[in-house]
């Protein structure tokens, strides 16, 4: 099989890679470019572990080829904080106890950024829907709900973090 | 509480909440070695049959196939959990038992090749009959899975504490009732990882997505003949556990002997699929209860019957068995209580230890039977609860001692943050209110290897320089937040705030732990933790006293700086000796205290690094009959929960819309993380309740091995918890502390079951709830009326 | 979980596509999302050597409406069709689109993908045979087009000839005239294939009560979705209401083909395709009555 020359942009980055063309988007990230934060817990598709941002929506990366998200805009977990400073939606999880094992977390972020980017004020529901392809067995999600509404708020301006 | 606390209680952040929210934080899966080679189990298509070759020669000649490995390879050693039941060899050699079962492993230079060797081992295979339900397995005439356990009895229990039968004939009203469950799955979104790195001196690092870094240690050394002292388990970040990943795996053998047989690092995981082969889960469990009582609803006795579909191997099922029976000792007034439990072999993946371990189905019938008892008496089945439950000092019919109990302010809670009086009986038909309560172990009194080993060892190392602490433990933090709670007990007993503390944790390297199971590690690695870092404390204030000439009796430390119960202190000559080390740095201590890292550095200046060391053993627990040492724990935890629910009388689909849950953790070392521990156990609870169901084919095959088929509940399907965080004061925990990571899950299904029943009058008796079942049961209830 | 090794292509515009596809005869899978193709290629339910990507032609992206017939590209998502479907007046399609998988499933699940998968239980398939549609196909020998009711010819199985192309679903040009509407069973509230489904459409005569056309289909209650024309037939002509929808409904189960597995039996799934029709008109008839308005 010919391998294909491709460049990935993730996070603001261009990366040059040949692979395979059946390497997912998933293996690219965590094999190639060393970007371990996307989580694979089911590669089908079930779980949404894998998720991320390809032109500002979730994607489960598992189930994308690398070559399909080339040219595209890719963000991962790994580009949400600012330097040192994270993102306010990070932030949130992190003080809300929205994270336990921490598996589903990197994917549920990056639901919830691309949910906050789309809807700045969500009701609890839309909340609920926004993350609905993201399992978490640990949180019971309730934690995840309210950090997700407390980032929204913050985004929004209502409330500082720290 | 009288007791004041500068860090505990608090809802300090997690301490890896930042490496985890940002991607950082490394999973098993995440690591990379340069030369690492990717390995791969055969594992059998069969549920029943006899192994008469395996040739893997052509795999072997694949190129990129570094190293084959078969029973020929790694030897025939029997390994299991509990060593009385050695019942497993890594591989099949005569035969095997279940689809999925062991034959063979590769390591390849990537994970295609090494899936394409699998493809290339020839295996001769002698079908045999299989059986796949545990009542036919103990039928006469069943296939024979194991010869060593005749009529596929893995385990028996028989108890009887008091006089059953006496109590049941003076008895007013008996019932009796059943319920199962099925076969569970643990859902944890990481599957199980392990990476085997050797060095060149025979050592091997085995990095494993594991509960249990100490057995695992144990295990992988005996069964591959190594030294103990040549293998190192450690413990990355893992992607939750809750029991499947409390035992040594075939990825963690394999991943090792083949490291060894290459020189490579090697890394091996399971697809989602290869999770529910393996399994090592929720039993399925017939259970059977009569339950006596007086007129007014007293308890008089229970005798019940349980039957575990157990799988193909023992795993953790002797325990689980146990549990079944012992849990219900609390946390009811019962003098006299019947146990009989049997375990079954089929030809399945083994099951094991999953959250609640054992007690789930029995303590489901069994509040489900107290409301069914409550309703034909006409009494409020809160009250019912409130009536018999235990108080402190109370000491269940099988020896299990009520050192605290929080029970009534648990049920009071959830009757109160419900409205519970305004609502059960006066809600419309497909609306309905249930409360159940729970109680469970906080961790187990013994080993699983019979031993006078500690439980827990902690060192605690203070930094030479004083600047900050170190916790070093085996404990594994998977998820639940242990490191916090291990840091946050060191930097109280210490008097530091939690940020000077460090907590390295999850290596053998760091001393012995049992580890993540059966809700012991902040009791008993707390204890340990707390012992270690009073010992650093009086070793530094001892120094720092005889520097100022006071009693070390009348200092202590409090929020990171040295205070004086006593005399007030001359600290100058210290700080000046501080300082002189110091000079050109910025940010030197110059409150009017002593800081911790000042008196620190003195202390050490006297006497060298300052360590602090701590362990724990349960102390001697009640029980001298046979099974004592299952369900006899330092202390117990319970609670109580009102679920409210709306079933739709069309479909009969369940919605949950609301929970109150309270629970006594003894005291609440991390609010947050208490709370965590309840909601998360709530939709595992709930999941099993309403949707979650392993399902097998007639050929011994998982039908529905992924988790688009095995639901366990998104966001959608949980609803706002109200959770209520009860503190008692445990004598045996550290600050008074117990569990809340198991026994938060058992009112949730009996809870919801009596919610059903409230809004649909529909008896149901098997798990789990699926419109289908609820609908079929809304309808024959209605034939009743 | 890998991937099975296989040549990429991705062509710019149609000829291109359907030239590769001939080319390469059954040896090659057109893409779209992937949620399906991938998947089973994963598990390896699928084999190819070569994945033709559509993406890159842009007329399987073309949209037409509102104020004309209705044409859906292939490539439109599941997430697309939530978002504007009803904007279209095909409120039914929109609502399939919404419950279809997860967020992340929806962003890339296409029409096209779920019309050549087939499976019984495709939401879209479904809503779009509720809504009397037909399919565009391309081959090298031209275009032509099918209902989608003789397109789905069993499960996993389509009308669909090697190297052709779907290119876009047509809904009836009148469907816009009417209401529809779809409604799902699942174990849980999201993540889920249906257990049964039901898409209905209907329309109102100008009096604003009684029922002029009507279509309602069925999805996992049989090999393929199905059609229940009695369940039309039981609505037209008469006044729209709890009494005539109960006749639809039952007509409905009636028609109903299920199976037992282990998913559900036969009839339970039989009495919830009258429950979900029911519930399904019920909405339908209110849309119907806007469209009239
Ligand atoms: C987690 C998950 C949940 C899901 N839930 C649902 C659900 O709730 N309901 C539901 O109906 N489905 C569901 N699906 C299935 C799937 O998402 C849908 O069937 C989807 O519409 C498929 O579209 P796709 O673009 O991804 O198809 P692809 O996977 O790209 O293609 C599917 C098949 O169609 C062929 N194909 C695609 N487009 C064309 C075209 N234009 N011309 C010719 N051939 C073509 C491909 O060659 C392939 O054989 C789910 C899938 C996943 C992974
Ligand atoms: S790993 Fe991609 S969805 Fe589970
Ligand atoms: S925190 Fe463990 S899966 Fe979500």
């Amino acid at each position: 099989m010919n391998k294909l020359a491709l460049t990935l942009n993730v996070n603001g980055q261009d990366y040059d890679l040949l692979c395979e063309p059946s390497r997912t988007l998933a293996q690219a990230l965590r094999e190639d470019l060393g970007l371990t934060g996307t989580k694979v817990g089911c590669g089908v598709g079930d779980c949404g572990a894998c998720t991320v941002l390809v032109d500002g929506q979730t994607v489960n990366s598992c189930l994308v080829l690398a070559t399909q998200a080339a040219g595209k805009a890719i963000v991962t977990i790994e580009g949400l904080a600012d330097g040192p400073k994270l993102h306010p939606i990070q932030e949130a999880f992190v003080e809300h106890g929205a994270i336990q094992c921490g598996f589903c977390s990197p994917g549920m972020i990056l639901s919830a950024k691309a949910l906050l980017d789309a809807n700045p004020a969500p009701s609890e529901l839309e909340i609920r829907q926004g993350l609905s392809g993201n399992l978490c067995r640990c949180t019971g999600y309730q934690k995840i709900v309210q950090a997700v509404d407390s980032a929204a708020r913050t985004l929004r301006g209502e409330r500082t973090v720290g | 509480m009288a007791q004041q606390f500068d860090v505990i209680g608090s809802r300090a952040p997690r301490l890896d909440g930042p490496a985890k929210a940002t991607g950082q934080a490394i999973f098993a899966d995440d690591l990379h070695f340069p030369g690492m080679l990717h390995g791969a189990i055969l594992q059998s298509p069969h549920p029943h049959a006899r192994v008469l070759s395996v040739d893997a020669s052509a795999a072997r000649r694949l190129p990129g196939v570094k190293a084959v490995i078969t029973a020929a390879e790694v030897g025939t050693i029997k390994y299991g959990v509990s060593p009385a039941r050695y019942d497993e060899t890594l591989f099949a050699t005569e035969k095997v038992r279940y689809v999925g079962d062991e034959i063979a492993a590769v390591a390849a230079v990537d994970l295609a090749t090494a899936l394409e060797a699998l493809s290339l081992i020839k295996v001769e295979y002698d079908p045999l009959p299989a059986v796949f339900d545990p009542l036919e397995a103990l039928a006469e005439g069943a296939p024979l899975i194991h010869d060593e356990f005749p009529g596929n009895v893995c385990a028996e229990v028989h108890q009887e504490f008091g006089d059953v039968e006496a109590a049941l004939a003076k008895a007013d009203y008996v019932r009796t009732d059943s319920l199962k469950n099925k076969r569970q799955d643990g859902g944890f979104i990481e599957t199980h990882c392990a990476v085997a790195a050797p060095d060149l001196n025979g050592r091997v690092t085995l990095y494993s997505a594991t509960q249990v870094p100490h057995y695992v240690q144990r295990n992988v050394a005996m069964v591959l003949g190594l030294d103990l002292s040549k293998l190192r388990v450690i413990k990355p970040y893992v992607g939750g556990g809750f029991g499947p990943k409390a035992e040594a795996t075939p990825l963690d053998y394999c991943s090792t002997a083949l490291a060894l047989a290459t020189g490579k690092p090697v890394k091996m995981a399971y697809t989602r699929e290869q999770v529910f082969l393996h399994s090592r889960a929720r039993h399925q469990f017939i259970h059977e209860m009569t339950t006596g009582v007086t007129r007014d609803g007293k308890l008089l006795a229970l005798k019940h019957r349980a039957i575990l579909d157990g799988g193909a191997y023992t795993s953790f099922g002797i325990a689980t068995v146990y549990y079944s029976g012992s849990l219900l000792g609390g946390p009811y007034r019962m003098a006299n209580m019947k146990y009989d439990g049997l375990r079954a072999f089929t030809n399945k993946p083994a099951c094991g230890a999953q959250r609640g371990h054992g007690g789930v189905i029995a303590r489901a019938l069994f509040e489900r039977q107290l409301d069914l008892i409550a309703k034909e008496l006409g009494i409020d089945p809160v009250r019912m609860r409130l009536e018999n439950m235990m108080e402190v000092g109370d000491v269940t019919c099988n020896d299990l001692n009520m050192s605290s109990l929080g029970m009534r302010e648990c049920i009071e809670a959830v009757r109160d943050g419900s409205d519970w009086g305004a609502k059960k009986g006066k809600l419309p038909r497909g609306k309905g209110i249930g409360a159940a309560c729970g109680f469970f172990v906080s961790g187990a009194g013994y080993p699983i290897y019979r031993s006078e080993t500690y439980h827990s060892t902690v060192t605690l190392k203070v930094d030479e320089d004083g600047g900050g602490i170190k916790v070093l433990s085996a404990s594994a933090e998977i998820g639940q937040g242990s490191d916090t709670v291990l840091g946050m007990i060191a930097a109280e007993s210490l008097g530091v705030p939690l940020d000077l503390v460090r907590v390295e944790s999850g290596s053998t390297d760091f001393g012995v732990d049992l580890g993540a199971y059966s809700s012991r590690q902040t009791l008993m690695s707390g204890h340990a933790c707390r012992d270690a870092a009073l010992m650093a404390k009086n070793r530094i204030l001892g120094s720092v006293a005889a520097e100022l000439g006071v009693d070390p009796a009348d200092l202590d430390f409090k929020n990171g700086v040295l205070i004086s119960l006593g005399p007030v202190l001359d600290i100058a000559p210290l700080r000046t000796r501080y300082r002189k080390e110091h000079r050109g740095w910025p940010n030197l201590p110059d409150g009017e205290a002593l800081s911790f890292a000042e008196a620190a550095r003195m202390a050490f200046l006297a006497q060298g690094s300052i360590v602090g060391t701590g362990q724990y053993k349960p102390p001697q627990l009640g029980g001298k009959y046979k099974g004592a040492a299952v369900g006899t724990s330092p202390a117990y935890g319970c609670s109580a929960q009102v679920v409210e629910v709306a079933v739709d009388l069309d479909t009969g689909q369940v919605r949950v819309e609301s929970i109150t849950d309270a629970h006594d953790c003894g005291r609440a070392i991390n609010r947050t993380a208490v709370e965590g521990q309840m909601e998360g156990s709530i939709s595992m609870g709930l999941g099993e309740a309403l949707f979650e169901e392993v399902k097998f084919d007639a050929k011994g095959r998982v039908v529905n091995p992924s988790l688009g088929e095995y639901h366990i509940p998104t966001i959608q399907d949980m609803p706002a918890m109200k959770c209520i965080v009860v503190e008692s004061d445990e004598p045996n925990g550290p600050f008074g502390a117990k569990e809340v990571g198991e026994g938060a899950i058992m009112p949730t299904i009996p809870a919801i079951l009596n919610a059903v029943f409230d809004a649909t009058g529909a008896v149901i008796t098997e798990l789990p709830l699926t419109p289908e079942r609820v609908l079929r049961a809304i309808r024959e209830a209605q034939g009743k009326e | 979980m890998l991937l099975p090794r296989f040549d990429y292509q991705r062509p710019r515009d149609l000829s291109e596509a359907l030239g590769l596809l001939a080319q390469a005869g059954d040896q090659a899978r057109p893409l779209a999302g992937g949620t399906d193709l991938l998947v089973n290629l994963k598990l390896g339910k699928v084999t190819c050597r070569l994945v033709v990507d559509l993406d890159g032609v842009a007329e399987l992206k073309d949209v037409s409406g509102p104020g004309e017939a209705p044409s859906l590209g292939a490539l439109l998502s599941a997430a697309w069709l939530a978002k504007q479907a009803g904007g279209l007046g095909l409120m039914g399609l929109a609502e399939a689109g919404g419950v279809l998988g997860s967020p992340q499933v929806r962003n890339r699940a296409t029409i096209g993908g779920n019309l050549c998968t087939a499976r019984p239980a495709g939401d879209l398939c479904t809503a779009l045979l509720a809504l009397d549609a037909r399919v565009v196909l391309a081959g090298a020998s031209g275009r032509r087009e099918l209902p989608v009711e003789q397109f789905i010819t069993g499960p996993g199985l389509t009308a669909i000839a090697p190297g052709e192309i779907l290119l876009a679903a047509r809904p009836a040009p009148g469907a816009t005239a009417g209401g529809s509407a779809f409604e799902k069973l699942g174990l849980r509230r999201t993540m889920e294939i249906a257990l049964v489904s039901a898409a209905v459409w209907v329309q109102s005569e100008a009096d604003g009560r009684t029922v002029k056309a009507a279509r309602v289909a069925l999805g996992a209650v049989g090999p393929t979705p199905l059609l229940a024309r009695a369940a039309a037939t039981a609505l037209v002509g008469r006044p729209a209401g709890t009494e005539a929808f109960a006749a639809a409904a039952q007509a409905a189960a009636e028609a109903a083909r299920p199976i037992d597995d282990h998913r559900g039996s036969a009839e339970y799934r039989r009495q919830m395709v009258a429950v979900l029709t029911r519930r399904a008109l019920e909405r339908a008839w209110s849309r119907a009555l806007e469209a009239t308005a």
